[in-house]
Formats: C-alpha cells, structure tokens, sequence
C-alpha cells in the first residue's frame, strides 16, 4: 500500500472505452457522459449498438478487439494523452477457446496498441477468477495472492493480467482492477434469472448458504475504475473493487427478497439448500465440459456456488481513496427498479 | 553438565510424592513450582542429558542425539505426516526454533467456551506468561536479524502482508550479535531451578506404564538406562511426556476414554528459495513470521543447513538435484496451517512406539496448496531467482504465473507434509465427550493420574505452542498445590 493520500489526475483529452455495450461500460458510458468528459470513443461490435451510443455524441468504431485491425482504427488519430478503459470481456461464451480468444488475445493486442498509441493511463478490468476461490470459508483474499485461476474463464484473465504487467514492463501506464459479482442497472438476462429463481425460492443454496462472497454494485465499480484511472503513483499495480465487505450467500438471498417485497414484488417457495456435494460434482462437470472444449453457464456457475470469494478491499481504500457507497439492500432495490423501468419481468 | 542422577542406586524399588514424567516445555515447569513449594519430586526422562553447544543446533547430529528415532516419526494417512518429537532432558524446548507467542486471547477464549474448561482466567494466564517471558528472557533479537530472516520480512511487507519479528527465550550477551544468543531451554532455566529447590532427575528412564488400581495410580514400571526394570511408587503423578508420548502411556496403563482419540497438528509443507546473494546460515533459524493469515495459515522460516535444503529439494530430486551446489544461497521456507483435520494415537502391545494417524481433510488439502503459493509468491516478492516447492512434479517458481502452476500441481498425497507442533491428545474440559481430563488436568476417572503437557490443549492453537503449553501446566499445578495444601 502507498502510505500517502492518493493524488489524482485531471481528466484526459480523450477517452477510450472497450466493452462500452456491456453491464458495466454502460454505467459507466453514462458516468463519463454525465460528467461531461470530452472525446469519449468506444468500440462497439453490434452497429445498432453502436448507432445509439454515436447518438449521444460517442465516437464509436466498429469492431473487436479479437480483430487486430480493428483496435488498430480504434486507437487511429487518438489525441495524445488518452486514457483507456479495457472493460471488454467474455465471460459465458458459446466454446471454451472463446476465452482465450477474447479475454487473452484481445488484451495483448489492446495493450500492445495502447503503449505505441501513448496513452496516459490503461485501466484493465480484471475478475476475481484468476485468484480461484478462498482456500476455505472464512478465508479472505487479501489485495496480493497468487495466481490460482478458476477454470477456462480463470485462466484466460490471468492471461490478460499477464499481458497488461508485460505492458507495464515495456513502459505502458496499466493498472488492473478486480471487481467480483457485480449487480445493478444494465444488468445481463443471466442476472434476471437470478432474481427471478430468488424470488420464487428456487435459488439453490449450498450446506445452508454459509459461503461468503464479495459483490460490487456496478455504481460502486464505475466509481472504482475512474479512481484507477485518474490516480497517480499506482502503475503496475491491481485492485479488488467490491463492495465495503463479503456477504454470506443466505444473506443475498435473503437480501434480495427483501428487497423485492419492498419493492413490490411476491416471493414464493422458501430458499432451500443444497448438499455441498452437487456443487462439487457440478464442479466436477464444468471441468470435464471445459476440456473438451464446451461450456455449460448452469452448470458453472451451480460449481462455483460451492465456494466462497471474499476479498479485502482495504488497499483500494488506501491507495485509491475508495469508498463504496453503497450496499446490498440498497444496490438490489435500484437493480430491481430498474429492471422494472425497462419492462423486464422478474 | 548434566543435572541427573540414577535414583535408584542398588535398589529396584523406590518411593516419591510427585512423580513427573518427561522433562519438557510441561514437566519442568511442574517440576520447579512442586519442588519449590515442598514437595518431593522425581522427574523421570526417557532420553539422555545432552549439554547445549555438545551438538550443533538444527544439525542432523542433533536428530540422531535429541530427538525420539532420529527424528524419523510418521503419522499415518494419506498423506502421511511425519512428526519430529524431542526425546532428551528438556524435550522439545532443547531442540526447537524457540519462537515465543503468548496465547492468543481468541484461541483461549474459544477453549474456554467450546470445551467448557473452569477458571480458564486471560488475566491469570497473562500473569503467567509475564512470568515466563522473565523466567527464559523471551527477547528480540540484537542488531540485525539474518539474511534469510529478513527476505521472509521483506517480501511479506512487498505484498502488504503482517510480518514481524517472533521474539525466542533467548539470552544474548551484551554486544551480541543474531547468532550469539544462548538458548534459555529447560536444562538452563526450569530444570535446574526444580533440582535447586530439592527435585531429583533422572534420565534415560522410560515408564513402561502406571499401576492403576480404582482410579488411584500407585507406581510406575519403568526401565532404566541399563535395560534393568524398576518401580517408583508416588502418591500423585503428572504425565508430561507430549501429545504422542503422554496418550501411550496412558493407554498401556489401562486408561483408554478420550486419550488419544483428538490429535491436533499444524501441517506444513516447505519450500526451498534461491536468492541471488547468501543467505544460508546453517545453525539458526529465521525469526520473522508472516502473520497475516493467522488464525488459517502463518509461514516462517526452517533449519536449513545443506542437509535440510537437500531434504526440501528431494520431492522432486531428479529435476532439482543439481541445485544444492547453491545451497548457501538457499533457505528452506514453510507454510503451517491450522487444520479441521484429527489423528490418533494407539499404543500396541509389543510395539515400543504407539501408532499414530492422522487425516487431513479437504480443507486442509485446500489450505496447504493455496499457503505454499502464496509463500512461494512471497518468496519472488522478496527477490528470489527461484523457488522450489516440496512436492512430487512442483514447477521451478521464477515468477509469478509459475505460482498458478504450482497450486494448480499441488496435491497434498505428492508433498512431504510434516510438522513439529502435536497437541490435543488429551484435551482438558469438562466436555464430557471429548475431553480426557478435567479443567485441571487430573485425568477423568482418577483420584490422581494428572497431564500437563501439550496433550491438554484443546486444539492446535494457530501459534508456536510452547509459551502455551507452559502458561496453562504452570496454572494447574498452582491450583494442584493450593488444593493439595488445603487437603
């Protein structure tokens, strides 16, 4: 940890967003924009996504960051001083390679780019999954651990933390953070499928939900990434951005009713738990799927509910003067609110 | 010069109040408080007296002298646990890295509650311990630490992790340096004070059992040193030969409830780092810990002389032979946990050594991998060029990605796991379906058969145990002496 208060940066000329039609680059799309930050550009696969980002006065270059040329037009003509934000990412793909394709390939070329482009600050956004899960309940990461990665998923964000640190090495300005389960506005179908199985009691919960997860409300992780961007002194380094502590599974599930029967909503069934033994066997699956190359979301992400993934905020609080402001029950209603103004039915 | 003597002389039968058996971090300190406060007491020893500075500290020499079958004992399960236990007057305190914790609150406080232990007071243990860190002058080291001290220091404090400096009983002359302290074991402090006040002591004798008759013990059947078999009745006796030893003997005097049924040990698993300058020393150990994973985990430094280093290097052998030609700029590194797991241990009839198990569970298997990465991680931050981990098919650690190899290679079945804190065989508490002896230590079921060693702590306590084990036999022995006074 950095023993004095952070210092920070002004706002750049240029800013240059990728996965800006994902869960969080559009908070944070919305954040910049909001904030009047100048020369906001995004690269954007879908055109149609694209066409409503360009609406609001982004610049937007189509393409992928799998595709070399493309993150070469998205860095073309930059102005000097830019900051970046990596935030492009797969995480449920339709085949295993996908990871490595997306979340390794794709960062090496985003790093490589960036470092002859200039750009004053790379802010990539990592998982937890490189770090695996706590050795046991109880166990919290602490902001520096080994690399453990968690599966297929795991594997190919370490690689891409490994390429952002050859970055560093070669000169880049990267800093790395590390949000785990996010929840709130702009959230995924899989995440409506999670209240929707919470609501109706049919969330499975294992050896009574005593696992122990962080989560980041997607507001408090805009915040964090714009605090890596923006603060000096902390290259090379990497953060967990959550929110200001892990919660115990049954407390999301409860949480979360809660929060929908104030917000309105039945809930039905009762949660119930599980032998930890599906879990494991699931994770036993997911491993044996991903070897040969597939991948099953249910089947994953059932594996992984066995396991706590609790980690320490504390250096993000110290070097980057984060401060999550917000909660779980808070976060939730907002997320369900949400979801209500877009017409989604839980 | 030893302090022992055959008590026998031409008899075969002899008579003492208090007899205490074994020397060690439990036994002497009963000892020197019995003696002092009158009683007649005969401390019996299985192993020999050996002088400190006769044999070299951390040395193989040391292995084959002091401690129990040369320092070759296995817990068996998979994997299996090899265990080191001292066997010479003063036990394990003459042999060991002597890092002084005092108990933590937390862990007593968890005693107290889950084993139902009475008058457990944090303030009289507190007390106690102020007590002993005078009676052994616990101190810091003076100057500077070691080299392989200080990367363990530097590295943690690269990561943000807790580290710091465990003081040892240690006394340094004036202008000492790190390697001039003297060991302040039981043959220097309570074992001379306990024959001072009157105690006798006699070593290389063995108590092959207790006579137990309703629940009052009589005598002990014991060997001496030249194979001649004697008997030593007493009127109470406090059995302190460790967590391994002190279940055996009970069991071979026909006491079997809840003795040996709950062994506790920190497993560890080590790792051998290669650093670009020297950073050997081959008679000491690193006095700095990481304490940042306490109550999971906690990583220090082991004895490491070329031997050992070889000893760290041999799971993986064929790969990483030729690497003990640097072995002056390696040290031998370990992560111990604090394990869910239990063991056991069994005396067997025409077997001189009990049977001990031990089971690590899942967890555990989960903890150790995941407590040699983030060591060996440690190991690069402080600026090693490579790190070999001990355990069959480990990666060459040079930099952080081969971390990720290494736990996703790590089985605990292929790791030479050991450890060198036993416990728990004899837990003390009025749980009445574990625990073995009362809150004082009196063994249930008997008018005067009492432990007093590290058999009686309920768990492993997460720390260097001995400050523990000696805090808690100095406070039943003083509630021993008020009561037997009182009676």
């Amino acid at each position: 940890m950095l023993a004095d208060a952070p210092v920070r940066r002004g706002a750049p000329p240029a800013t240059v967003v990728t996965g800006a039609t994902g869960w969080l680059g559009r908070a944070l799309v919305e954040r910049l924009l909001a904030d009047g930050r100048p020369g906001l550009r995004a690269l954007v696969r879908d055109p149609a996504e694209g066409a409503a980002l360009a609406g609001r006065g982004v610049e937007v270059v189509t393409g992928d960051i799998t595709d070399r040329r493309d993150v070469v037009r998205l860095f073309a003509g930059l102005a000097d001083g830019a900051d970046v934000v990596h935030g492009a990412g797969i995480i449920h793909p339709r085949v295993a390679a996908d990871f490595a394709r997306v979340n390794a390939q794709g960062t090496r070329y985003m790093v490589d780019i960036a470092r002859s482009a200039g750009v004053r600050r790379f802010v990539h956004v990592s998982s937890n999954s490189p770090f695996g899960t706590n050795p046991v309940n109880g166990e919290t990461f602490r902001n520096q651990e080994p690399y453990h990665p968690y599966l297929g998923y795991g594997t190919s964000k370490m690689q891409g933390e490994l390429a952002v640190l050859a970055g560093v090495e070669a000169g880049l300005d990267a800093v790395i953070v590390r949000p785990p389960w996010f929840y709130g506005p702009f959230q995924p179908e899989r995440q409506t499928t999670f209240f929707t199985l919470v609501r109706t009691g049919r969330f499975p919960m294992f050896d009574g939900g005593v696992q122990r997860r962080s989560m980041v409300y997607v507001d408090n992780l805009v915040e964090g990434v714009m605090l890596a961007e923006l603060t000096e002194g902390i290259t090379g380094r990497g953060y967990w951005i959550a929110d200001a502590r892990p919660y115990e599974v049954r407390e999301i599930v409860d949480t979360v009713r809660r929060a929908l029967v104030d917000e309105g909503y039945q809930v039905s069934g009762r949660p119930r738990s599980l032998p930890i033994a599906i879990a494991r066997a699931a994770e036993t699956a997911d491993r044996m799927i991903q070897r040969v190359g597939r991948y099953q979301q249910q089947v994953h992400v059932l594996g992984e509910m066995g396991h706590s993934i609790a980690c320490d905020i504390a250096a993000a609080r110290a070097d980057l003067g984060y401060d999550p402001a917000v909660e779980l029950y808070e976060g939730m209603r907002r997320s369900i609110r949400w979801c209500r103004d877009q017409g989604i039915s839980l | 010069m030893s302090l022992a003597h055959d008590p026998f002389g031409p008899a075969d039968h002899i008579e003492v109040e208090v007899l205490i058996v074994g020397s060690g971090a439990g036994g002497a300190p009963t000892a020197a408080l019995l003696a002092e406060a009158g009683f007649e007491v005969l401390v019996v020893e299985e192993g020999s007296w050996v002088d400190q500075g006769a044999v070299k500290p951390f040395s193989l020499e040391q292995m084959a002298r002091q401690y129990r079958s040369g320092g070759v004992t296995v817990a068996l399960g998979r994997p299996a646990v090899a265990y080191t236990e001292g066997r010479c007057a003063g036990g394990g305190t003459e042999v060991n890295s002597g890092l002084y914790k005092r108990p933590p609150h937390e862990v007593l406080d968890a005693w107290r509650t889950d084993y139902r232990i009475a008058d457990l007071d944090l303030g009289e243990i507190d007390a106690i311990a102020d007590e002993v860190e005078r009676d052994l002058s616990v101190s810091y080291v003076p100057g500077e630490t070691t080299a392989a001290s200080r990367a363990l220091a530097r590295g943690a404090e690269a990561l943000g992790w807790r580290t710091g400096e465990i003081p040892r009983w240690m006394a340094y002359p004036e202008r000492g340096d790190a390697l001039s302290g003297r060991r302040q074991s039981m043959t220097v402090t309570y074992l001379p004070r306990a024959v001072a006040a009157g105690a006798a002591l006699a070593t290389d004798v063995r108590v092959e059992r207790l006579e137990i008759v309703d629940g009052t013990a009589r005598a002990a059947i014991v060997t001496r040193a030249d194979g001649r078999r004697g008997r030593i009745s007493f009127r109470h006796v406090f059995v302190c030969g460790g967590a391994i030893q002190t279940p055996a003997l009970l069991q071979r005097s026909g006491l079997h409830r809840r003795i040996g049924d709950r062994l506790a040990v920190h497993p560890t698993v080590k790792l051998a780092a290669k650093f670009r300058e020297q950073v050997n020393v081959d008679d000491d150990v690193p006095v700095h810990q990481v304490t940042e994973f306490f109550p999971h985990a906690s990583f220090g430094g082991s004895a490491s002389q070329a031997g050992l280093v070889a000893l760290a290097l041999n799971d993986n052998w064929r790969a990483f032979n030729r690497e003990i030609i640097d072995w002056r700029r390696m040290s031998v590194y370990y992560a111990a946990i604090t394990s869910e797991g239990r063991g056991r241990v069994r005396a067997v009839p025409g077997l001189r050594d009990p049977v001990v198990t031990y089971h690590l569970t899942r967890n555990d298997r989960a903890l150790l991998g995941a407590s040699l990465g983030r060591l060996a991680l440690a190991m690069l931050a402080a600026g090693a060029e490579e790190v070999f981990p001990s355990f069959r098919g480990a990666p060459i650690v040079r930099r952080p990605a081969d971390v990720a190899r290494l736990e996703s290679g790590f089985r605990a079945d292929r790791a030479s796991v050991m450890t060198v804190h036993l416990c728990s065989t004899v837990p003390l508490g009025e749980d009445p379906t574990r625990c073995g002896a009362d809150s004082h230590g009196r063994i249930h079921g008997t008018t005067n058969v009492r432990v007093n060693d590290a058999s009686l702590l309920p768990t492993a306590p997460g720390v260097n145990p001995q400050a523990t084990v000696m805090a808690i036999a100095i406070r039943n022995v003083r509630r021993f002496i008020e009561e037997t006074r009182v009676g």
